[in-house]
């Protein structure tokens, strides 16, 4: 019998890749595994377990934040030939991008990127990605073993009971390229799940200065929302922290509104935001694409729109 | 002096890409190509990395059907010449023959010291070329770079995590790849779009680049692609503010979007 071995460094996001492992075992006639590096703990253990892990193939001597995604990619792939893996399946955070597409080269085989869905067929793995900026979804087949994936995280609910899974030790001897971590830099957090807000306001380059995104974060307060933003507003600017930013590359949310403010909505925007119930947009260009994507397109101006609304509500809403 | 290959890809430029009304496919023949977005800040990071410390740079592209106008674009930006590839062949390769490819056009290029490439794609943006590439050349990668300094032993680079930013060392050679984070591209001028016509463009046919047929075939196909629909309502509100503001405080309150 074959194998489909999960990896993530998050124990946690390697249980929801064990679940979803566990759906597709019987029609791919595999077993399911997890790998785990550098020290592993009773909490680590346990995670594996809630995802209904049965094996984890343990490295000691490799760590991913200390030796970087190439060294990853190497105990990867040499676990996956040596149990002979059908599927590496990757949870899709930042270093699993890095580590997933390196282990598919180093295996000579195909790799399909941040899985939505996954389905076994008789040709091989269907795999189900959002492409063109994410707003097409690409359907794939794998024609070459093993299939290597990294799948989205927060699509499937470890909740195993949690026999404690049977640990086997490998020791694996890393020649790939190291990197030297330097220093980590902790960013500031807005400590905020964005997916599950209700209520966002979200601000984009239409704010000017820093400062004006107080107008935002008043609107906010009177409303009980989250504060979002465009990726320019935390990548370039850093005007807000990272874990705001939604779209393609940020977080996708899915709230009952989605106030967007200075925002083009561009499609790697707008991917982020389609599974909101409402969408208004206030923008002064009455052709900005996010005009044509929302439920109330308001042609204005942010700097006068916006207190005024904040006014009102306070009124209406008695604060 | 540092030599340095940029990978640049040429996609649809994804936000002119309307879905077939019926099939819901997307009518790629009818949006215009462009640079990928992020390989343009790996162009303009290699542009600056040689304003400083001297060197050439190098575009590759590889593709079933490659645009000279875009080519040209690089080397009016500052790129000092391009290799390329263009062959129908290359409209099915999946992430594992485009690296392959681009490895064997960048052996041509000879000697270097840094590839830079956009960490994803503008049509894909599977993050995949920069590790791939790193792989064959067995050196390291750095994506999601958002500030790079050469330094006498390597290269220094502030690479942004969920948890913050990591600042990395790697060797040379190393693989980066960039997003739109680490710098603004310039846009050429006048004389600079001029002094380009001049630039050298290899053309190099994807049998020269002696790979065999299994390095040539995809392992992951496409079988289909559709647009996913959001239907929305497309309401315009326009108007003086206090007006807008007043209509837009009555449909929070009323669809019940905002609670007393
Ligand atoms: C691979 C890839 C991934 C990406 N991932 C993401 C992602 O995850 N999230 C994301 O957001 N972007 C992402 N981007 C970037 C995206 O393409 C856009 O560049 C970005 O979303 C634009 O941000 P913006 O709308 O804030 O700025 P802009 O596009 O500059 O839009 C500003 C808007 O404000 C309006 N405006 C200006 N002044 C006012 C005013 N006074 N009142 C009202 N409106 C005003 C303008 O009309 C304009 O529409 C990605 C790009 C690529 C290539």
């Amino acid at each position: 019998m074959s194998t489909i071995l999960v990896y993530s460094e998050n124990p946690h996001a390697a249980a929801e890749m064990l679940v979803a492992a566990r759906q597709l075992a019987p029609s791919l006639n595999a077993s399911t595994a997890a790998l785990h590096l550098g020290s592993m703990s009773e909490q680590d253990l346990k995670a594996y377990a809630a995802g209904g892990a049965e094996l984890v193939y343990h490295v000691d001597g490799v760590d991913a934040e200390k030796h970087g995604p190439a060294c990853v990619a190497e105990a990867l792939a040499n676990v996956a030939r040596n149990v002979d893996a059908v599927m590496v399946l990757v949870a899709a955070t930042r270093l699993g991008r890095e580590v997933a597409p390196r282990t598919a080269q180093r295996l000579k085989t195909g790799y399909a990127a941040e899985c939505v869905q996954l389905e076994a067929s008789s040709d091989g793995l269907v795999a189900y990605r959002g492409v063109l900026g994410g707003t097409y979804q690409a359907k794939l087949l794998f024609k070459r073993k093993p299939y290597v994936v990294s799948l989205q995280t927060g699509r499937y609910q470890p909740e195993g009971s949690g026999s404690q899974p049977r640990v086997e030790k490998v020791s694996i001897e890393i020649t790939a390229p190291q990197l030297e971590l330097v220093e980590i830099a902790r960013a500031e957090s807005a400590g905020v799940d964005l997916e599950k807000a209700e209520l966002i306001v979200s601000v984009g380059r239409g704010f000017k200065k820093r400062e004006d995104l107080s107008m935002a974060e008043e609107l906010a307060k009177v409303i009980g929302a989250e504060l979002g933003c465009s990726r320019p507003i935390a990548g370039d600017l850093k005007w807000l922290p990272e874990d705001r930013h939604i779209g393609l590359s940020g977080k996708r949310v899915k709230p009952k509104l989605y106030l967007a403010l200075g925002i083009s909505g561009q499609v790697q925007h707008l991917v982020g935001i389609r599974d909101s119930k409402v969408v208004i947009a206030v923008n002064t260009d009455s052709n900005a694409p996010i005009m044509s994507e929302a439920d109330y397109a308001v042609v204005g101006d942010i700097y006068k729109v916006v207190p005024l609304l904040t006014e009102n509500l306070k009124k209406l809403l008695g604060r | 002096m540092v030599d340095i290959i940029v990978c640049l890809k040429q996609t649809v430029d994804v936000n002119q890409v309307r879905p077939h009304p019926e099939t819901l496919e997307p009518q790629l023949g009818q949006a215009p190509r462009k640079i990928s977005d992020f390989d343009l800040n790996a162009l303009e990071e290699a542009l600056r990395i040689k304003e400083k410390h001297g060197g050439r740079v190098v575009a590759v592209c590889v593709g079933h059907d490659i645009q000279q106008l875009l080519i040209r674009e690089a080397l009016a930006m500052g790129a000092d010449e391009a290799y390329v590839v263009s062959d129908p062949r290359l409209e099915k390769a999946d992430g594992l023959v485009t690296a392959e490819v681009l490895a064997a056009l960048i052996r041509k290029v000879g000697r270097w010291d840094l590839i830079l490439c956009g960490e994803a794609s503008l049509d894909e943006s599977a993050y995949q070329t920069g590790p791939r590439l790193a792989e064959i050349f067995n050196i390291p990668h750095i994506t999601y770079a958002v500030r790079v300094e050469l330094e006498d032993s390597g290269v220094k680079v502030w690479k942004a995590m969920e948890g913050g930013i990591h600042v990395v060392k790697a060797s040379l050679p190393a693989v980066l790849a960039v997003g739109l984070e680490i710098n603004t591209p310039r846009l050429p001028s006048l004389l600079m779009i001029r002094a380009a016509s001049k630039k050298p463009i290899h053309e190099v046919k994807l049998s020269e680049l002696g790979l065999s047929e299994e390095q040539l075939t995809p392992a992951v196909e496409t079988l289909q692609v559709k647009a996913l629909k959001v239907e929305r309502r497309r309401i315009t509100l326009e108007g003086e503010p206090e007006e807008l503001a007043q209509k837009l405080a009555e449909i929070l309150v009323q669809e019940g979007l905002v609670k007393k």
